[in-house]
């Protein structure tokens, strides 16, 4: 079970989330931030926090094409190289370790809302 | 200060205060052990408490919707059946053996001779999340906490954050500090909204939507001078400063456990179905433990600690069973 941060966030990345998320698990791309599912302990202190809605629970995405969509892309943030990589990032273990990696997926870069 | 570092007995030290070690310390009583339970939080309660205390908890048996706050209380009521010694703000920093019996030192010295541990430490050791602007003055001007209050009295206090924690602390050094200034980077505070209200109309200087880009002073002699904030429109203003209070919220991590010689699974403590870990007398229930299967619930964490204390009753006793008997036929 994880949080996810969708649409709302591109090209707003507020930070609120990241203040207040209590395992550092959010990070910071190029356009918006993106929440590690292996490391979230959904615990749900982002989603209220955000001030343009943009997390959701990842429950929502089965109901929801375009969730899921945000859902998918979150797990390739961090499975999959993103551009100029070699390796993907993983599961770091904390974001802050890593600063703003001001990078994104391919989905997100290309994405017009 | 010198102090002789204090050593405090029990059959049971609990290392965290959340709801499964609460749940835990009610069940050493009534297995009729002596229980100490510690926590770095100053308060019982966990991530209950720190997280979502004015939050409704549906999922636990027996209680429709109970508000977090009201769930934690019950909870400490329960455990207070059997007075159990509470160590708050207090970390356990260190796990060793004696003649196969655990021995623990607390961040303060304090020495915890215990005949069995149990681990309910969840998500483990909060640390303050760092001013990333100026981290090299912490200790000399700039902190994570107001421990005592009358350290800032007469100062020119800045206080960073938009939690419970910055409006509280803004709130309490309102009339001795000479001067307090709040900075946010957001537009809203998360605080509670009659805090805000009250340093609203304290005087305080506030500055949303602004954050904070310069200590200055001499940093040699630990004096700090100034800060510089920037709106988010790039307007800059400095502020005279002698203490900075960064109250950025908490990052969690394993912390000490990490290096106790507990087999560890990922970020969690690995168990077996009686909620033994690898190391003698030293046990682990809730959100902290990992095996096949594990649903991190409280439920669940409830169920996982009453299960290790009898487990403990039994390994401390053997002439002990392990069912304990029915709590209804208990008149304590």
């Amino acid at each position: 079970m994880t949080y996810v941060i969708g649409a709302n966030c591109i090209d707003e990345i507020d930070r609120a989330c990241v203040e207040v998320c209590p395992v550092d698990c959010i990070y910071v791309g190029g356009r918006k931030s993106y929440i590690n599912e292996n490391e979230c302990i959904d615990c749900g202190a982002c989603e209220v926090e955000c001030p343009v809605d943009a997390i959701f629970v990842d429950r929502r995405a089965r109901k929801d094409p375009e969730l899921a969509r945000f859902l998918e892309d979150s797990r390739a943030f961090f499975a999959e190289p993103l551009p100029g990589r070699a390796e993907p990032i993983g599961n770091p273990g904390g974001a802050q370790k890593l600063g703003d990696l001001g990078v994104d997926t391919p989905f997100v870069a290309a994405f017009e809302a | 200060m010198t102090t002789t570092p204090e050593t405090l007995t029990a059959d049971v030290l609990i290392v965290g205060a959340g709801p499964t070690g609460l749940y835990g310390a009610y069940y050493a009583g009534f297995r009729g052990l002596s229980t100490i339970v510690v926590d770095v939080l100053p308060q019982a309660g966990g991530q209950v408490m720190a997280l979502y205390p004015e939050k409704e908890i549906r999922d636990v048996a027996a209680l429709p919707s109970i508000r977090g706050r009201d769930f934690v209380a019950n909870l400490v009521a329960q455990a207070d059946t059997y007075a159990p010694t509470y160590l708050l703000g207090r970390q356990a920093v260190s796990l060793d053996h004696e003649s196969d019996e655990p021995v623990v030192t607390l961040d303060d010295g304090t020495v915890v001779r215990a005949r069995a541990v149990v681990l309910t430490a969840g998500i483990g050791t909060p640390t303050p999340r760092p001013l990333e602007v100026g981290a090299e003055w912490l200790g000399s001007g700039l902190s994570y906490f107001v421990i005592d209050p009358a350290v800032h009295a007469d100062r020119d206090v800045v206080i960073v954050g938009g939690g419970d924690s910055a409006l509280d602390w803004a709130d309490a050094l309102a009339s001795i500090a000479r001067s307090v200034t709040l900075v946010h980077r957001r537009k809203t505070f998360r605080g509670h909204a009659a805090t805000l209200a009250r340093v609203q109309e304290s005087g305080t200087a506030i500055h949303t939507d602004t954050e904070v880009v310069a200590l200055d002073g001499d940093l040699a002699a630990g004096v700090l001078e100034k800060v510089t904030l920037q709106a988010r429109s790039g307007e800059q203003v400095v502020v005279a400063a002698d203490h900075v209070i960064a109250a950025l919220g908490f990052i969690s991590d394993l912390g000490p456990l990490r290096e106790w010689g507990v087999e560890l699974s990922g970020r969690s403590v690995a168990v077996d179905r009686a909620g033994r870990t690898n190391l003698p007398r030293v046990y682990a229930a809730g959100d902290l433990t990992d095996y096949d299967g594990k649903v991190r619930l409280m439920s669940v964490g409830f169920g996982e600690v009453a299960t290790a204390m009898n487990h403990v009753a039994v390994e401390l006793d053997p002439e002990l069973t392990l069912f304990p008997g029915h709590s209804t036929d208990d008149a304590a």
